[in-house]
């Protein structure tokens, strides 16, 4: 009986070690690049690696900000993001609604071939989208990118998903006292989706802010580039002599989906296991 | 706007064609994305799946502190990879960090990932397999807390050890989660373009390394303004990543009980 103890302790050791082990795999990138961000790149460079910025330096921040377009990313992330969370808030909440509550003939039909979308590569559709958004006159311009992904299909799914899953009666009694649907979904579905509405707009937040292939195709002039591909961009190491301005650079971009993430990430975790086991 | 039959589809299989041939990347590119991109795929989707798997097994347990351990796996899926990809760059330079902790348990290797064409797609592929692993594992970490707790407790009572358990329970139940994850996986490898595009660069990094078929079809679209090869060439991926999916998910059938 002490034999299987000790086994059955030395295994929850095993097991701490190995799942620590891995947090710190998966976290040193981030701890080292924070910590480096705050060093000279003399000392930043050094091997063996060294822990504690010295002397400490803001100089790396300041350099970044220094360029004359990176705030000017920073703002056109944010636009482009704003824009697609409130697209899809208002878009796909409509769609999801209408394949949930609203009966019209091939309904379930267009709602398969909605989902068979998702197999659909984003290359496919990147040509022609194109062409489209050239002869509308809209390349180089955020709203005209943004215009591609104002409703999409998992958020279209996840709404629908929500709305079936609330009660008909409210429905019933919404239309006994003479509302029509676009009345009803107004001030019946949207206010008792506030939830999945959230839910809608934190992903499609963080799949905005960090888009790339996107924003790198739609957009030309370096003054209308999102984060991602300007830092691409004026990242390239050709151009810098240090590297420690890339790396404050990079954790300044990535800081609001990391904080984001860090304060809400019991329901986002939650949430993407849910979407998980649709599959 | 033109009809040209077949022409876009004949300078792709022209294409293929060179490089099997043996000819040099510079000659076909499109040829050296397809082999990158297999081999790639061939290397990330199972690495991360297993990982994943196995990092969820552990996590299953009475334990403390779980909620960080999901939290720190998962950081890197929130996080924008080329974000991720700029700092991996600083983190393979010859006398980076990764050499540094790779010389702890193996001394004296110290390649330099990202200007060595022998090891750019092996680095594009470790970055990958960290950035996505954690996301997958927490969704097995859920797939596995929904299996009922007494199929375990009968197994312990017939005295199977935790290793039993996991091959003869847990993975059985676990095969849909399984195909789910690997044909995402599969999905996101084949396309993968962000990593490439900063470890690589646009023209694939020395001798065409970190090449891969998504920076080819958007050279061929945006920079040799050929959009209609470009088009022909996405289709042909689709064709390669529906086949694939399509094949592993008839294999392993998930059987109705």
């Amino acid at each position: 009986m002490r034999h299987l103890r000790f086994s059955k302790l030395a295994w929850i050791l095993l097991t701490y070690i190995i799942l620590t082990v891995f947090a710190f795999i998966y976290l040193v990138p981030f701890i080292r690049s924070f910590v480096a961000s705050f060093m000279t790149w003399e000392q930043a460079s050094r091997y063996p690696p060294e822990w504690i910025p010295n002397p400490f330096t803001l100089d790396n921040y300041l350099k970044v900000l220094r360029l004359e377009l990176f705030p000017r990313w920073i703002l056109n992330s944010a636009l482009y993001a704003g824009l697609i969370v409130a697209g899809n808030i208002l878009f796909s909440s409509m769609a999801g609604y209408a394949f949930a509550r609203l009966n019209f003939p091939g309904r379930d039909a267009l709602f398969s071939a909605l989902l068979a979308l998702l197999m659909i590569p984003v290359f496919v559709t990147l040509v022609p989208n194109y062409i489209i958004i050239y002869r509308l006159g809209l390349v180089d311009n955020i709203v005209g990118l943004a215009l591609l992904s104002l409703a999409n299909v998992p958020s279209i799914f996840l709404m629908r998903q929500y709305f079936i899953s609330l009660p008909q009666d409210v429905f019933d009694a919404a239309r006994l006292d003479g509302c029509g649907p676009i009345k009803t979904f107004f001030y019946i579905a949207l206010p008792l989706a506030k939830p999945a509405l959230g839910a809608v707009a934190v992903y499609q937040f963080l799949g905005a802010w960090n888009a790339f292939l996107g924003p790198l195709v739609f957009l030309r002039s370096p003054e209308n580039f999102t984060l991602p591909v300007g830092l691409s961009f004026a990242f390239q190491r050709s151009m810098w002599t240090e590297y420690t301005p890339i790396i404050a650079g990079s954790l300044i971009a990535a800081a609001p989906t990391i904080i984001l993430f860090i304060v809400l990430n019991k329901y986002l975790i939650r949430g993407i296991a849910i979407t998980a086991g649709k599959g | 706007m033109e009809f040209v039959g077949f022409k876009n589809y004949e300078v792709l299989f022209r294409d293929l064609a060179r490089g099997l041939s043996g000819a040099y990347y510079f000659l076909a590119p499109f040829y050296t994305g397809l082999r990158n991109i297999l081999l790639y795929t061939a290397i990330v989707v199972p690495t991360q799946t297993i990982l994943a798997i196995v990092l969820a097994a552990f996590a299953n347990q009475r334990i403390r502190g779980v909620q960080f351990y999901k939290v720190s796996y998962f950081l890197p899926a929130v996080t924008c990879p080329v974000i991720i990809a700029l700092i991996f760059v600083w983190l393979f330079m010859k006398n980076g960090f990764i050499n540094y902790m790779i010389q702890l348990f193996i001394p004296g290797f110290a390649p330099d990932w990202i200007n060595d064409r022998n090891y750019l797609l092996y680095a594009i592929a470790l970055v990958a397999i960290w950035g996505t692993s954690g996301h997958f594992m927490v969704s097995f970490l859920a797939a596995m807390q929904a299996i009922p707790r007494d199929v375990y407790e009968a197994a312990m009572l017939d005295g199977a050890g935790p290793i039993r358990r996991f091959i003869y329970i847990t993975l059985p139940l676990l095969k849909p989660m399984i195909v789910y994850v690997v044909v995402m996986g599969l999905i996101g490898a084949l396309q993968m373009f962000d990593l490439a595009w900063v470890m690589a660069g646009r023209s694939g990094g020395p001798g065409g390394a970190g090449y891969t078929m998504a920076l080819d079809i958007y050279n061929e679209a945006f920079i040799n303004l050929r959009p209609g090869v470009a088009a022909a060439k996405s289709i042909f991926l689709f064709a390669l990543i529906f086949s694939i999916t399509f094949i592993f998910q008839k294999k392993f059938k998930v059987m109705p009980r």
